[in-house]
């Protein structure tokens, strides 16, 4: 671990917002507050998918089968089998994470490349879809209900409004601190150099399957525990918006918006495109329903001609320049 | 040191090469030579374990390593330096170097190899801090050898080494190929720059179409015409 993740850890710009964010159930409405625990649930799932998408830079497109197995196993074990949500959540991202790491397998032992990667865990999005629909146990085509949340901090009820923007916040404080620490660790500059170049990586000795497979393990279990904590927090599991590849899209698009391979990118873009799409969303859904989707339509097309490294690095790179000037 | 027998390897395809035997002794520097796609690096990307060969087999000091995975391989104490350099453009010099080192056999010594490679490459240590994607063609090399030393080799492989950079460049890796020769370092050179890697090479095997057209000592094969024939393809 070098040291520039303690400073990180330490730093006032990092526990500054943090300490801001944590008082706004005191002053926001229930509407905006809303708008908030999405908007951080959507920061937890960019910067859970730039572990693999960004700093591996393998496009993985089977995201909404982690966020799915989170939200759909671990309700399922609770109404079903009773099992506290707390350990449910465990063992869907164990069995997320399981699943991550047979995509790295097959992603090895075949050499997948780029495209390909993207298509296998494209066609694993589908598959899980279709599995879920077609399970009893996981609610099937109509989706999950879960019973009324009494407020009960060990069975993971956080208890309306304010509980939720909390549990969402501490969960994308985790996110962005594990993206940091691996960026700053021998397994970030592992994914890093297999990005870069896989052949002259091996040829050094770092390994491709473990690097690949831990960064996946590590993406699907924090994708898998966004999607139970989405799920409680909803009290309805809808497996076609939580178990449909669309997921994925909406996280990439999000994510790559933003700029990829440093935590900053999706973090901003998610806390900035998630409350402007509701509002939107609010404000036109009757009249212009899906403009939120034409808007990262368009913003990806701006992005890509103007500055395919993302918004946020690129506004970086500008603040640079004009400070040298 | 290193003993291929009856290596067959292909990419998917035809046979690429076919039934290639090659022995290289510890101390050595053997040139692999040949003209383009005589499967010279296909030949090393066997050894290095990025390629699984079809048939043959292929040992280092005396133990067999054909299916061994690369990281494997590297920890043995084999080390390659791809072709057209491939160094980790968006790292900094100095990260690409330990990054080199970062096998579990060689992390302990990773500070003394670093004064060795910038003892090698004093350039290396001026630009520590900038991406190596900002270096100029010739010390892109010296970052991939000054890499791959990193690792702690005991054969070091390195794929076309002169291809692409000034003469000026070409004299000073070859310079640091031979004081590394003189320090006991095996190498085994793949290069299409004949008199170049003769001059420095103890011994010489020349590839043609994926098979062994003539081998023996640098001398020997700068009389022979056959080299020159092997090389134009006649």
């Amino acid at each position: 671990m070098r040291p520039d993740f303690f400073q990180f850890l330490r730093s006032p710009l990092l526990w500054i917002p943090v300490a801001i964010a944590a008082c706004l159930p005191w002053g926001l409405s229930a509407y905006h507050l809303a708008i908030g625990t999405l908007a951080l649930l959507y920061v937890s799932l960019a910067l859970a998918w730039n572990v693999v998408g960004g700093i591996a830079g393998q496009i993985s497109l089977a995201n909404s089968v982690f966020v799915g197995t989170g939200a759909l196993l671990a309700s399922a074990l609770y109404i079903r089998l009773g099992i506290d949500m707390w350990f449910g959540m465990v063992i869907a991202a164990a069995v997320s994470a399981i699943l991550g790491v047979f995509m790295s397998l097959l992603d090895a032992r075949f050499r997948l490349g780029h495209l390909s990667f993207a298509l296998v865990t494209l066609a694993f999005a589908e598959i899980g879809e279709l599995v879920v629909a077609g399970t009893d146990f996981l609610g099937g085509a109509s989706g999950l209900d879960l019973p009324k949340d009494h407020g009960r901090f060990w069975l993971f009820e956080f208890g309306g409004g304010p509980g939720y923007f909390w549990a969402a916040l501490v969960l994308a404080l985790i996110c962005l601190v594990v993206n940091q620490a691996i960026l700053s660790s021998r397994l970030g500059y592992y994914l890093r150099a297999l990005r870069d170049n896989e052949d002259a990586a091996q040829a050094i000795g770092i390994e491709l399957f473990r690097s690949k497979a831990t960064g996946m393990a590590i993406s699907a279990a924090l994708s898998s525990v966004a999607g139970t904590l989405f799920a409680r927090y909803s009290n309805f599991v809808d497996p076609t918006l939580l178990a449909s590849p669309n997921l994925t899209i909406e996280i990439v698009l999000i994510a790559t918006i933003g700029g990829l391979g440093t935590p900053l990118g999706p973090l901003i873009a998610a806390l900035v495109l998630i409350p402007v799409g509701e509002i939107l969303r609010g404000q036109f859904g009757g009249t212009l329903p899906g403009l939120h989707f034409f808007l990262y339509g368009v913003l990806i097309i701006v992005v890509v001609l103007t500055s395919p490294q993302g918004i946020v690095p690129r506004l970086l790179s500008l603040r640079r320049r004009f400070r040298r000037a | 040191m290193l003993e291929v027998a009856g290596l067959t390897a292909g990419y998917g395809g035809p046979n690429v090469l076919e039934d290639v035997s090659l022995d290289v002794e510890a101390g050595e520097l053997v040139g692999l030579l040949g003209a383009n796609n005589a499967g010279k690096s296909t030949l090393i990307n066997c050894i290095s374990g990025v390629l699984r060969p079809r048939a043959g087999s292929i040992r280092f000091l005396g133990e067999d390593i054909t299916r061994a995975k690369p990281s494997d391989i590297v920890s043995r104490g084999i080390v390659q330096v791809p072709e057209g350099r491939q160094v980790f453009p968006r790292m900094s010099v100095l990260d690409n170097l330990l990054l080199g080192g970062t096998t579990a056999v060689a992390r302990p010594r990773r500070a003394d190899r670093l004064e060795q490679v910038f003892t090698l490459f004093p350039r290396l240590k001026e630009r520590r801090p900038q991406y190596a994607g900002t270096l100029s063609g010739g010390e892109q090399q010296m970052l991939a050898i000054g890499r791959a030393m990193m690792g702690g080799p005991k054969l070091l492989m390195l794929d076309e080494p002169s291809l692409g950079l000034s003469p000026l460049f070409v004299q000073t890796i070859f310079r640091a190929l031979r004081e590394l020769n003189a320090q006991g370092l095996t190498i085994l050179l793949v290069e299409q720059n004949l008199n170049l890697t003769l001059s420095c090479a103890v011994r010489g095997v020349v590839l043609e179409r994926g098979q062994v057209a003539l081998a023996g000592t640098s001398a020997t094969l700068r009389a022979d015409p056959r080299t020159r024939q092997a090389y134009l393809g006649l």
